[in-house]
């Protein structure tokens, strides 16, 4: 599976054609067909491109939601041990 | 626009553009919600729809309450609904609640209800907590909107047997909570 930088998954913002990737606890997903992800933006506030897994925890929803999403790659980042502390 | 008032969510913190542009979007959602639910009210027939028909009229109603009811703050922070109907339904905050393609399988029917008023629940909630102890004319609408679309979430999953709503369908008058809003 890919390893994908910070700076590798900061590419894939959704805008101008590009797939829309959010990181999440090490896994890379691809959200590029997703409705609420339209043009790499959730709830205007978050954008792809991005490890979301802090943003993730104060979302009104869990992690569910992301198993619909194929999981395109893991983030180089976590697999060296920067992880989440769970608030 | 209330200048002001705009001041004064921005000095406590908030980004007011992108509330406004969150708003919108959930303005969009609400009205597009109103028309798709149309298309499932219509559908809802037969001796398992006709059940169903009045609490989807009845979230169909409230759904464009909301979007009522979020338009003047749109416009107090500053923000103004798009003048092409087009752009305001493509901003829709939540995906279209479109009718199955069995539009007789009421079980397909009740799963988009009860999606549509989960996507509404998540986003409200959502809008609270960005807004709570800084923007309280925002927080107090959302939260009210937030408490209608929680009923139609447990009307539609009692259906569905997921376990029972806890509450009686509305006597006569509809959005007890937004209506405040509305007068």
């Amino acid at each position: 599976m890919r390893e994908f930088t910070e700076k590798e998954l900061a590419e894939y913002n959704g805008r101008n054609g590009r797939p829309a990737y959010v990181g999440y606890k090490g896994k890379v997903y691809d959200v590029s067909h997703s409705f609420l992800w339209r043009h790499g933006t959730h709830q205007v506030i978050h954008n792809a491109g991005l490890d979301l897994t802090d943003a993730l925890q104060k979302a009104p929803h869990n992690d569910e939601v992301l198993k619909k999403f194929p999981v395109v790659g893991i983030l180089v980042s976590f697999r060296k041990g920067k992880q989440h502390l769970p608030h | 626009m209330g200048r002001v008032a705009r001041e004064m969510v921005e000095k406590a913190g908030i980004n007011v553009d992108q509330l406004v542009e969150l708003l919108v979007k959930n303005a969009a959602a609400e009205l597009t919600t109103y028309y798709y639910y149309t298309i499932l009210r219509c559908n809802l027939i037969g001796l398992e729809g006709e059940g169903i028909k009045e609490i989807a009229e009845t979230a169909r109603i409230e759904d464009r309450n909301h979007f009522e009811a979020l338009v003047p703050r749109i416009y107090e922070l500053g923000g103004q609904l798009p003048g092409d109907m087009k752009v305001f339904n493509d901003m829709s905050a939540c995906p279209p609640a479109s009718l199955p393609k069995d539009p007789r399988d009421v079980t397909a029917i009740l799963k988009v209800l009860v999606e549509a008023e989960r996507c509404a629940v998540r986003g409200y909630t959502y809008i609270c907590n960005l807004t709570a102890g800084k923007d309280h004319r925002t927080y107090d609408l959302s939260q009210a909107i937030l408490n209608e679309e929680i009923e139609h979430e447990s009307w539609f999953s009692e259906f569905l047997g997921e376990g029972p709503s806890g509450h009686f369908l509305r006597r006569g008058e509809t959005s007890p909570f937004v209506s405040k809003f509305l007068r």
